[in-house]
C-alpha cells in the first residue's frame, strides 16, 4: 500500500512536471561529494543483507566501483534500498541517482528511463513445481495455474500469450505458502531465486520444473537524457570489466561463471587497450 | 492536459482485464450484499427472541466479525483454514487443495463482515419500533413470525436504510482488499496494468473513476427504493 502510494504520488509530481530532477546528475553528484545508489536488500547474489546486517551484493560492488571512478578514491556512497515497483519512481524523481537492483531491460522501462552498459545476462522466469510435476515446456503449462507475483514483467505475456491461469500474490512468502497448499501447480518466477530455493531443506520435494524462455540483459537505470552522467556510468563498467572485476565479484558472491560477463571482459579490455 | 497517456487503453489484453476485474467486483459487491442482508435480517429477528443464549452467540459473532479488519479476515480464511484440515481431493490431480478458492474466501469474509454490521443496524430499526405497534399487532392475534414478517421488518427495514446504504457502499469498496488474496478484481488487475506501463496516475484514475461510478449507481438505487418505500412521517415521506 505504501509502495503504491509513493508510485502514485511520484508519477503525479512526474506528470505535473514538479520534483523532477535536473538532468545533470554528474555535476550533483560531484557538487554533494556522495553517489545515492538504488540497490536491492534482498536479492542475492546482486543486494542482500549480510550477517552484520550490511547491504553486500555484485550489483552493491558494481556501485561502490562506479562511486569510486565518478568521485575519486574519497568519494562516498549511500545505498538506498528499492524494490521492483519503487526503484523506477525513486529515480525519477531524484531520491537516487543511479539504480543497481536487478533492473532488466525492457522496451516499455525504455520509454521512460535510459539504461547504461549490459553489464549482465540474467535468466528470465522459470518455473518450480512439486518432483512428481510431468510438464518441463512452457506450452505444456496452458490452461494450468501457477502461483506469481503481482507486478512481475512476464506476467502480462504468460497470461495473454501463453494461456496460463496466473493467480499472483503481492509478496514471495505468500506464493510459498499457496505452493505447497497445492493452490498452484508450480511458482512462476525468477529464475535464480528459485534455483536457491530448490537447495533449501524444506524444499527438497521441488524442482525447477520449466527452465526459463529468454534471458535479459541486466543494466543500471540512469534518468533520461542525461547524458554526461550516463557516459562516465558506461566508462566506469567498462574499466571495471577490463580489470576483471565483475568475475572476481561473481566468484566472491557464489554465482556460477557466466559467458556473458567473460567474454564481456575480455572485449572491454581489447577496448581499452592503447 | 497533464500529459496524461491513455495509449495502453488499446491494448485488448488491458481491455479484456479491465472488464474482468470490473465484471469480478460487481460479482463479489453484489454477492456478498446478498448475504450481508440475510445475515442481518435473521440475526436481528433472533436477537428480538430475547432468548439469552442465542444472544449472547450473535454478539460474539458481531463483535468478532465487526471488530476485526477484513483484510485480516481474507487472509485468515485463505491461508488458515486450509491449514486445519479445510481441504478435499481434486480429482483431476489426486491432490489435497484447499476446500475454499480465494474467491469464496474474499465472498465468506466480506458476507460475515457486512452481516455484523446489517444485524447491528436492523436491530436499531427494530428497536426504534414504537411499542403500541407491535402490542396492536400482538392484540390483533398475529403469531410471533407474522407479526415480524408483516409489521416489523418492513417497517423496520425503512428506517435502517440510509444506515444500510452505508455498510453497503463501505462493502463494495472493501472488495478491493480482496486483491491481497489474489482474487482477479479491479484493483488487483490495475496494478499489474501499472506495473507494466509505468502509467500509474493514468490507471489509478481510471479506477477512480470505475468506483465512483459503480458506487454512485448503488447509493443512487438504494436512494430510489428508500423513495419508493417510504410512507408518511418517516425518512424521504415527508
Amino acid at each position: 500500500m505504501r509502495t503504491s502510494i509513493l508510485t502514485i504520488a511520484a508519477s503525479l509530481a512526474m506528470t505535473l512536471g514538479i520534483g523532477a530532477a535536473s538532468a545533470d546528475t554528474l555535476a550533483d553528484v560531484k557538487a554533494k561529494g556522495t553517489l545515492t545508489i538504488g540497490v536491492k536488500n534482498d536479492y542475492p547474489p546482486y543486494g542482500f543483507l549480510n550477517d552484520k546486517g550490511e547491504i553486500v551484493g555484485f550489483e552493491v560492488d558494481l556501485g561502490k566501483y562506479i562511486a569510486k571512478e565518478l568521485l575519486g578514491p574519497e568519494g562516498k556512497f549511500e545505498l538506498v534500498p528499492v524494490v521492483a515497483a519503487n526503484r523506477i519512481e525513486f529515480l525519477n524523481s531524484g531520491r537516487i541517482d543511479i539504480i543497481l537492483a536487478t533492473l532488466g531491460v525492457t522496451e516499455e522501462r525504455g520509454k521512460v528511463i535510459d539504461f547504461s552498459e549490459y553489464y549482465v545476462s540474467a535468466p528470465g522466469p522459470s518455473v518450480i513445481a512439486p518432483k512428481a510435476a510431468t510438464f518441463s515446456k512452457w506450452e505444456e503449462l496452458k490452461g494450468l495455474t501457477l502461483c506469481g507475483i503481482q507486478g512481475s514483467y512476464y506476467n502480462k505475456h504468460l497470461s495473454g500469450d501463453l494461456g496460463i491461469q496466473l493467480t499472483a500474490f503481492k509478496t514471495q512468502p505468500e506464493a510459498y505458502r499457496a505452493l505447497k497448499d497445492n493452490r498452484c501447480v508450480g511458482f512462476v518466477f525468477d529464475d535464480m531465486t528459485l534455483r536457491q530455493k530448490t537447495e533449501e531443506a524444506d524444499w527438497a520435494g521441488y524442482k525447477i520444473a520449466v527452465d526459463p524462455y529468454e534471458y535479459i540483459p541486466q543494466a543500471a537505470g540512469i534518468r533520461k537524457n542525461d547524458v554526461a552522467f550516463r557516459d562516465a556510468v558506461n566508462k566506469a563498467i567498462t574499466k571495471a570489466e577490463a580489470e576483471g572485476k565483475l568475475i572476481e565479484w561473481e566468484t566472491t558472491y557464489g554465482m556460477p561463471p557466466a559467458k556473458y560477463i567473460a567474454e564481456r571482459a575480455k572485449a572491454a579490455a581489447a577496448k581499452l587497450k592503447p | 492536459m497533464f500529459g496524461l497517456d491513455y495509449s495502453w487503453l488499446s491494448d485488448p489484453v488491458y481491455q479484456d482485464w479491465l472488464l474482468r476485474g470490473t465484471l469480478t467486483t460487481i460479482g463479489l459487491a453484489l454477492a456478498s450484499s446478498a448475504i450481508a442482508i440475510l445475515i442481518g435480517a435473521f440475526g436481528a429477528l433472533a436477537l428480538s427472541l430475547r432468548i439469552a443464549w442465542l444472544d449472547a452467540l450473535i454478539e460474539l459473532f458481531v463483535e468478532l466479525f465487526r471488530n476485526t479488519p477484513p483484510l485480516l479476515q481474507m487472509l485468515f480464511f485463505y491461508f488458515t483454514l486450509s491449514t486445519i484440515g479445510l481441504r478435499v481431493t481434486d480429482p483431476a490431480t489426486g491432490l489435497s487443495v484447499p476446500l475454499l478458492s480465494a474467491f469464496d474466501c474474499a465472498l465468506v469474509s466480506l458476507s460475515l463482515f457486512g452481516g455484523a454490521l446489517c444485524i447491528e443496524a436492523f436491530r436499531s430499526g427494530l428497536e426504534s419500533l414504537p411499542h403500541s405497534v407491535t402490542e396492536a399487532a400482538r392484540s390483533l392475534g398475529y403469531s410471533r413470525w407474522a407479526r415480524f414478517r408483516r409489521i416489523e421488518m418492513p417497517i423496520a427495514s425503512r428506517i435502517c436504510l440510509p444506515a444500510l446504504t452505508n455498510i453497503l457502499t463501505n462493502l463494495f469498496k472493501t472488495t478491493s482488499q480482496a486483491s491481497v488474496i489474489t482474487v482477479p478484481e479491479l484493483m488487483y488487475y490495475a496494478g499489474q496494468i501499472y506495473n507494466d506501463t509505468f502509467r500509474t496516475a493514468e490507471v489509478m484514475l481510471l479506477v477512480l473513476l470505475i468506483y465512483v461510478s459503480l458506487v454512485s449507481l448503488l447509493s443512487w438505487g438504494m436512494s430510489r427504493i428508500e423513495q419508493a418505500l417510504a410512507f408518511p412521517g418517516y425518512g424521504k415521506g415527508h
